[in-house]
């Protein structure tokens, strides 16, 4: 019984993807699956097309910064709260919970509205830093985790020896906390590629990110290039969660193990 | 722990805060403001003072998608949740690689693309590949047809996109729950069935309503699956913000539907937050 349960979820959960996979090495521009016959040319097409080229490149970029700012923003806030424990640091903390909470939409908009009034509207920039700061709430989670695991005879024994705070976070916590770090980095990236609805609202007109450029082809008629591109974000996605499993403990992280 | 505030850290928390501050709490005051100024088809807005845009909120077109919104979203999150339940419990019980497995499957499933999912769906219901063409030829459907745009479409787009976060979200407290009653009642002759109405769902009852909210405030705002796999009278409230903001260029009355949305979050999330900290308490 258990058995079938997950075999049927799991087979609903990948079988969009083998249809997609096969449309995407279809030889016909007609998209049918199976295909009639094998081809690798709307491959060719994606990675040759300057257009498609671009958007990828634009993502990735946007992805990399926004990574980079909600990880450090994270770091920061749970450093502060790690090492003061006030009511400001608590109150920073679960201010990086609301863009989880609240309908995306609503962040699309307000977003949208304060970047035209600032005079970005359309601009790269305001794609990065809204990403950057709307997917926050992941690594803000899981590098609590890591400051939570930290004991205090490492920090107290550094101390001793005479090590400045600058130093005990340099040598001592850093290292200790730098899995979580990744971990965090690296959702906040994959996200950051696939999202649209923010990026759209924002500069999407503009700014043609790969999720964007996917949607426009597909309610204007699409080509099967559009499965190659999601092909390439399945792949990318699986493999950067792949390589993470290697580097952190994915069970542990979320919480399966009794110690934590 | 060191309890040694210096100046570096009450910098940093300030540095923090502030771009918090900055780049999203002003964004969602300057919403609410937005949405009382008067719509200006040349432009954006015209600075005003007007009760306007909600006014319009009452009138029947936009009553009939709140509705709707609130119909579809409901019956995903309960959809949702009654299916990822048994499904993480199940995975709960399974050896660690096939537990990792599972999480980077959801993972996976998470993080990617909405659009990706729409579309996936999409060619998985269209007469030329997927559902239709696969019961054409067990011989089941003698003329298929395209299954989308329609509500089931949507309704199953809104769960398949649903299910990673909320098996995600329930997994921690699964895998770590006292699992002493279940084998008790087990070991008592307990059927299965029983054990999962009588020991599981009360035990997780409060963490299972929790989280059906946070799954309706998720799929009220989500875009993608009704636009690509529903009808335009499926279309949800995100949907006619979207249009409203950037196909009508009508940014105070977006902004103010985009308010009554916050309005109805809020008080979901905090009827959420009542709710779990009074069986803690």
């Amino acid at each position: 019984m258990r058995r079938v349960y997950l075999i049927v979820i799991a087979a609903l959960m990948i079988a969009p993807f083998v249809v997609v996979l096969g449309v995407s090495f279809g030889a016909s521009r007609n998209i049918s699956f199976p295909p009639d016959a094998l081809s690798a040319v709307w491959y060719t097409e994606l990675l040759t097309e300057p257009d498609w080229l671009a958007a990828i490149g634009r993502s990735l970029l946007i992805a990399a910064i926004a990574g980079v700012i909600a990880t450090t923003l994270a770091l920061a806030i749970n450093y502060v709260l790690w090492r003061t424990g006030s009511g400001f640091a608590k109150a920073t903390f679960a201010l990086g919970l609301g863009p989880f909470l609240l309908p995306p939409i609503i962040l699309a908009l307000g977003a949208s509205l304060f970047w035209a009034e600032v005079g970005w509207y359309g601009r790269m920039e305001a794609t990065i830093i809204s990403h950057g700061v709307f997917f926050v709430t992941l690594p803000l989670v899981i590098i609590a985790r890591g400051f939570a695991a930290l004991t205090d005879e490492v920090i107290e024994a550094a101390q001793m020896i005479g090590a400045t705070p600058a130093q005990v976070f340099r040598t001592v916590i850093f290292p200790l906390i730098a899995p979580y770090v990744c971990t965090g980095f690296a959702l906040v990236a994959i996200i950051s590629v696939n999202e649209y609805l923010i990026a759209n609202m924002i500069s999407g007109f503009v700014v043609e990110t790969l999720p964007i450029k996917i949607f426009n082809n597909v309610r204007y008629g699409y080509s099967p290039v559009v499965a190659s591109a999601s092909m390439l974000f399945v792949a990318l996605t699986v493999t950067i969660l792949l390589i993470l499993s290697r580097i952190t403990d994915l069970v542990a992280l979320f919480g399966t193990s009794k110690d934590t | 722990m060191m309890r040694t505030p210096t100046y570096g850290p009450r910098l940093i928390g300030g540095a923090a805060f502030g771009v918090m501050a900055i780049f999203f709490v002003i964004p969602l005051i300057f919403m609410i403001v937005v949405s009382f100024y008067q719509p200006d088809p040349m432009g954006f807005y015209k600075v005003d003072f007007v009760w306007e845009n909600y006014g319009k909120f009452f009138s029947s077109f936009y009553y009939t998608v709140s509705l709707r919104s609130l119909y579809s979203s409901a019956l995903g999150a309960v959809l949702v949740v009654a299916l990822a339940f048994p499904l993480v419990l199940f995975v709960s019980d399974l050896g660690r690689k096939w537990q990792l497995f599972w999480i980077i499957l959801l993972l996976s499933l998470m993080c990617l693309s909405e659009v990706i999912m729409g579309f996936a769906w999409l060619i998985l219901m269209s007469e030329s590949a997927g559902i239709p063409r696969l019961l054409e030829w067990v011989g089941l459907w003698d003329n298929p047809r395209s299954l989308s745009p329609s509500f089931g479409a949507m309704m199953i787009g809104l769960v398949f996109l649903g299910f990673s976060i909320v098996s995600l979200i329930l997994y921690p407290a699964v895998a770590r729950r006292d699992r002493s009653i279940e084998e008790a009642a087990i070991t008592l002759g307990t059927p299965p069935a029983m054990v999962f109405y009588k020991v599981l769902l009360p035990t997780f009852r409060t963490s299972l309503i929790s989280v059906t909210l946070t799954m309706f405030v998720y799929l009220l705002g989500v875009f993608v699956m009704p636009t690509m796999l529903g009808r335009p009278q499926d279309w949800t409230m995100t949907v006619i913000i979207s249009d409203k903001a950037l196909g009508d260029a009508n940014l105070p009355l977006g902004a103010a539907l985009a308010v009554v949305m916050l309005i109805v979050t809020v008080i979901v999330l905090i009827a959420s937050a009542l709710l779990t900290q009074r069986r803690t308490a």
